[in-house]
């Protein structure tokens, strides 16, 4: 009996906890189209939405991370390089000095490296930490440094411009990645919708997801029971990487231009997002949906204040206040169930 | 095991050189140890390789350097002032004849630059100036202001005299944001027909420039322009108006670099104003020279060098932050 | 040399309750110590010895009862009260710091200090080499890193810690448990030397002659009660273990497997070299056939918990051979050794079985995903209907599968971790102390769901340090001691005496695989 009642306020707790992030969104979208008329147009959503989506995807690579227990610091400078990576094969191509020649891939051969690229830095992440025992915080640190050093080192500090490509060479519609698409949605906000879905299904409906959550829960458990925790934790940095890669070819298409200091702090909003959606710093805990509307949160409380015309400095205020609280009312939940 | 260790350990040096490098010794690499007694040295810092402008500075000082028989070591500070304090304790100790420096704060710079001056190291300044005289040897930059009302001048003229616009602001604790500004200001307000709706920092960054002119131009469908505080974000404006259907509006930026310009000759970008960086740097290193072989720059020590406003008539003159035909010289 | 001709009560306990979790662990017990002598506490794992030592020692408030210093009650809040009263716990597990030195190690917490307010470096390693002589060690040098000495001398630091502040009453839970046979009679010598000084002492341990040879007075809890005091010089071991264990057997042993099946696990010369904290294992041999139910009996620090994690391959660094089901098995891939058909239920249920993150029906289905899913799909529903029957089977007491594991009691859990590795299907169970910290009830469910899954031809491993419950259980008893294979009975033959002879003989060369400096 005891045990009964205890469990249902227990899952009640846990339906506000869940419903925290979606009534603090739900209260700045109501604020924010009480103040701006324009905030509830479908223009505006499109393009609110096509923002969230930058941070949306870097917060779905990292609540796998997380939820195994570690973090990963080098999402913005992977975005950078990668983007840099696909803006230099488009606009110069690869020049192989040996043989005097320059080769131009098609332009989804240039998509796909540059996502092989970010994957490999993942690896690489995973691979320190998953092999070499290397702290989560450490590897991805390093690997901060070294993917924005190699993406300088790609261009000379440069910018890539122009990345429309050219039909001669068989590269052009790069930029169709940041348009508009089907159904007059930007590409991002399918990129975002489509990632989304397949990360809910990976996380709540496979083997490894199930696995990633057990090694952040208690990585001994899993390992005594069978689970490949070097595995899980190679594939967790791999999905980051790969969702850090989507995000860079997204704002170089964006943008028509690949800029190496992409990205910069972004680790800090793909972060902020995950623990607005109740996901546990510690591991373990936590869903890609929580992030999703951690993403708006962030997303909705930035573009409304640059509508209503808020100073940039009052923009910082706002937010970090919206996070730690958000957080502070996370601890009082977990402390009263 | 032991083997075990050491290759972790190798792995770890490694990856620590790795991390360091692109942040601390960009650009020593291909120098080698000076000789005193042979060549004399310049040291040459400057806030960062990633942005074209500070590495158009850094390669122009540095060729010119050459050019006069010095040998050179290029650092960067990441406007960091402590970091740049740690530069200049190491230029002091290489015993250069003279630093080339853009500094990492108009307050921050002074103990560090005095502390070169009691060495007996000049200080030549570029782009940005201290808050004391008496301290370096010059302080040469080009002239924001007269740049900004430039810049202003040409997007009034654009847009008829009238209309409503959006003004993008550099990184709002930066001196030359403000004076940027103040120059756009002083000119765009005294024309009533112009109407500002909307003002926000993009704090020099394209793919902020570039969300926000999204967000913006929603409330603010019927506007005739944006002006950026500097090149930048006039292209992450410019990348947003077209991808709403109106990349036919006015975009102004500021610096005049190798991007803006191409977009000016693409018919983007409608102008921007030119900063001479090359030149300035060049010029500080020939007046380090005059210093050093003649005891006197021959200059007094506040310079501004005007700038130069680009449009797609004239675009074609400009190279790397320097006009063409100046290269000559 | 004289002993005081009364010895008064120096700390006694009256009526004692302490309840965890519902878990009664201790259920009113009375204690007394008296001045100068060695008070032997005895009993079963979870009977509540170490409960009622940290009582004692202010680490656990009871829940009901009186604590008398002295013959007036005192309230223990906290350890520093019982220490501020002369009362001094050596803890089972070493609780150093392994960065700190010996010095600093002995004082944490209550640095001497000088005049100004600095530690009295001087002062506090004058103290310590002095204590360190005391106990025999004078070679451990107070300046040493704690984490570069071996196990012994780590305990020998962690005695030290004790005796360096002024004591009367000095709580010893499993002192010899990490030191090697040549360092117990200086230990013994120690606590000779402590009561001829007046200060009195607690002792606990699972070697039985070694209690009968040091203590003056011994007591004997069962199940959170005291069943019997008496002076130690008026009893045996038979005496002691007649009342550990309730009289003689509680359970039948089960009717020996009609015909113990083919060997399904054959592990030779397997050899685990020694690290800080673990025991080294010596070319431990043995097989275990289809149906057979092996008990893997041993005290403390015998090497039971490496043996099991070896054949599972914990450790990377093991060596000898691991035959399942005719197919060797190399290298140290848990998740290979799971699939070949091996399980695993760890000792430390907290640390190492249970995910705390996660549903009692997720725990289950851990081992088993792969079998679950389909093209990748791992349904909800197919998981709870897999995970149910086994839940049901064992009897696990859960509102709903999908209730969070920690709502449940400790038995329960075990039972849930019990249920992944069944769920598995593994050829060969391996169960470590599968009883530790359960309550009587859970115990027997789960003593009776290894045996039928033996009789359903399974062949089962289960560690313990329970004599027994190894007796009750097992059709065959392998008996480790310092990391060594010591005897191998049928249970039959697996008598108290013989199994508590083989599980505290000594290997020839002697100090043992572990233990050296």
């Amino acid at each position: 009996m005891a045990g009964h009642s205890r469990s249902e306020g227990r899952s009640a707790a846990a339906l506000v906890m869940k419903l925290r992030a979606l009534i603090a969104l739900a209260l700045l979208a109501v604020t924010f189209s009480l103040l701006s008329p324009e905030f509830l147009t479908a223009s505006n959503l499109s393009i609110l939405v096509k923002h969230v989506a930058i941070n949306a995807i870097l917060a779905i690579g990292m609540t796998f991370v997380i939820l195994s227990g570690g973090i990963d610091l080098s999402v913005g400078s992977i975005a950078g390089l990668c983007g840099v990576v696909a803006g230099g094969l488009l606009s110069r191509g690869l020049e192989l000095q040996a043989f005097g020649v320059v080769i131009y891939f098609h332009t989804w051969l240039v998509v796909a490296i540059a996502l092989a690229v970010g994957m490999a830095v993942g690896a690489l992440n995973g691979w320190l930490v998953a092999r070499l025992g290397v702290a989560p915080f450490i590897a991805t640190l390093g690997s901060l440094y070294v993917a924005r050093g190699a993406a300088l080192l790609t261009t000379g500090g440069a910018t890539f411009p122009n990345l429309a490509g050219s039909a001669a060479l068989g590269n052009r519609g790069f930029a169709m990645l940041g348009a508009a698409g089907v159904l007059g949605l930007p590409v991002p906000v399918w990129v975002m919708a489509l990632l989304a879905v397949a990360a809910i299904f990976l996380a709540a409906y496979t083997p490894f997801g199930r696995q990633v959550y057990a090694v952040g829960g208690n990585e001994r458990a899993a390992l005594l029971a069978g689970v490949r925790v070097g595995r899980v934790k190679l594939f967790v940095y791999v999905i980051s990487g790969f969702c850090s890669a989507l995000v860079g070819l997204i704002i170089a298409a964006q943008l028509g231009a690949a800029h190496p200091a992409t990205g910069q702090t972004f680790e800090l909003n793909a972060i902020a997002a995950v623990v607005l959606g109740g996901t546990s710093l510690m591991g373990g805990r936590g869903t890609i949906a929580g992030t999703l509307v951690g993403a708006f949160v962030i997303g909705v409380l930035a573009d409304g204040l640059v509508l209503l015309g808020v100073s940039e400095f009052w923009q910082m205020v706002v937010k970090g206040l919206v996070i730690v609280l958000a957080v502070v009312l996370d601890q009082f939940q977990r402390r009263s169930s | 095991m032991g083997a075990g260790t050491r290759r972790l350990t190798r792995c770890f040096v490694l990856l620590c050189c790795a991390a360091l490098s692109p942040a601390c010794s960009s650009g020593t690499g291909s120098e080698t140890a000076a000789d005193p007694g042979r060549a004399r040295l310049i040291a040459v810092i400057t806030p960062s390789h990633d942005n074209p402008f500070f590495k158009a500075e850094a390669d122009a000082a540095s060729a010119r350097a050459r050019e006069l028989g010095y040998e050179v070591i290029v650092n960067v500070h990441d406007d960091d002032a402590n970091k740049q304090d740690q530069l200049i304790d190491v230029a002091i100790a290489r015993k250069v004849s003279a630093i080339v420096l853009d500094n990492a704060g108009a307050d921050a710079s002074v103990a560090a630059i005095s502390k070169a001056r009691a060495a007996g190291i000049p200080s030549i300044l570029i782009d940005r100036e201290i808050n004391v005289t008496g301290v370096a040897a010059a302080q040469i930059v080009s002239n924001n202001y007269q740049g900004a009302t430039l810049g202003a001048e040409e997007f009034v003229r654009l847009l008829g005299e009238k209309g409503s616009y959006i003004e993008l602001v550099g990184r709002e604790s930066d001196t030359n944001a403000a004076v940027r500004s103040r120059g756009f200001h002083d000119v765009l307000d005294k024309y009533p027909d112009l109407r500002m709706v909307a003002r926000q920092s993009a704090n020099w960054d394209q793919r902020e420039a570039f969300q926000k002119t999204e967000t913006l131009i929603q409330a603010n469908r019927g506007i005739s322009g944006v002006i950026a505080g500097n090149d930048t974000m006039a292209l992450g404006a410019m990348a947003a108006l077209k991808g709403a259907g109106l990349g036919h509006l006015v975009v102004v930026g500021f610096d005049g670099s190798p991007d803006a310009i191409g977009s000016i000759k693409a018919g983007e970008i409608k102008a921007t104003v030119l900063q001479p960086a090359a030149y300035i740097a060049r010029l500080a290193v020939d007046q380090a020279h005059a210093l050093i072989t003649k005891g006197s720059t021959g200059q007094p020590e506040k310079q501004a060098i005007d700038c130069e406003l680009v449009t797609q008539a004239n675009a074609g003159e400009f190279g790397i932050f320097q006009r063409i035909s100046k290269e000559a010289r | 040399m004289n002993a005081p001709s009364v010895t008064p009560t120096v700390l006694e306990a009256r009526q004692i309750v302490k309840v965890f979790d519902g878990t009664v662990a201790l259920a009113g017990v009375d204690f007394r110590l008296d001045r100068g002598r060695v008070h032997a506490l005895i009993g079963e794992n979870g009977a509540g010895k170490s409960t009622l030592l940290k009582v004692l020692a202010g680490i656990e408030q009871p829940t009901e009862g009186q604590l008398l210093v002295d013959g007036h009650v005192v309230p223990f809040a906290s350890v520093r009260d019982a220490a501020a009263r002369g009362i001094a716990m050596i803890h089972q597990e070493l609780q150093l710091f392994p960065d700190l030195t010996v010095r600093e190690n002995l004082f944490v917490g209550r640095e001497r200090r000088t005049r100004w307010g600095t530690v009295a470096w001087a002062a506090q390693e004058n103290a310590a080499r002095r204590t360190l002589e005391r106990l025999g060690h004078a070679s451990i040098s107070p300046r040493a890193r704690v984490g570069s000495l071996s196990l012994g001398q780590q305990q020998i630091v962690e005695i030290a810690r004790a005796l360096v502040h002024d004591v009367r009453v000095l709580l010893m839970d499993e002192p010899t448990s990490a030191l090697t046979s040549a360092e117990v009679p200086v230990l013994f010598q120690v606590i000779r030397d402590l009561t001829r000084h007046g200060v009195s002492i607690v002792y606990i341990s699972h070697r039985l002659e070694e209690l009968l040879a040091i203590a003056d007075e011994v007591t004997v809890l069962r199940d959170g009660r005291v069943v019997g005091t008496a002076p130690a010089a008026e009893v045996d071991v038979p005496w002691i273990v007649h009342r550990m264990t309730g009289g003689a057997t509680r359970q039948k042993p089960v009717e020996a497997p009609a015909a113990a099946g083919a060997v399904v696990l054959d592990v030779r010369g397997l050899t685990l070299p020694a690290k800080p904290g673990r025991t080294a294992l010596d070319a431990v041999s043995f097989d275990v056939r289809r149906g057979e139910l092996v008990g893997l009996y041993g005290l403390m620090g015998a090497g039971r918990t490496e043996l099991i994690e070896s054949v599972m391959g914990v450790h990377p660094d093991w060596t000898g051979h691991v035959v399942l089901d005719g197919t060797e098995l190399r290298g140290s891939d848990v998740g290979r050794r799971v699939e070949a058909g091996l399980a695993m239920v760890p000792e430390d249920r907290q640390a190492a079985g249970l995910v705390q993150t996660l549903s009692v029906c997720e725990n289950i289905t851990l081992s088993s995903l792969g079998q679950l899913s389909r093209h990748g799909y791992l349904s909800p529903r197919a998981e709870s209907r897999a995970a149910r029957p086994l839940a049901e089977g064992l009897r696990v007491k859960t509102p709903s599968l999908d209730a969070p594991v920690t709502a449940l009691s400790g038995g329960n859990q075990q039972k849930v971790v019990l249920a992944r590795g069944v769920m598995s299907r593994p050829k060969v169970l391996l169960v470590d102390e599968p009883t530790r910290g359960v309550d009587v009830g859970a115990k027997g469910e789960i003593v009776d769901a290894l045996r039928r899954l033996a009789a359903e031809g399974m062949g089962i491993v289960f560690a313990t340090a329970d004599l027994a419950e190894v007796q009750a259980a097992a059709t065959r008893v392998l008996v480790m001691a310092r990391g060594r294979l010591t005897a191998d009975l049928p249970v039959s033959e697996a008598t108290a005496d013989a199994l508590a002879s083989a599980a505290s003989s000594t290997p020839p060369d002697d100090g043992g695989p572990h233990g050296r400096p």
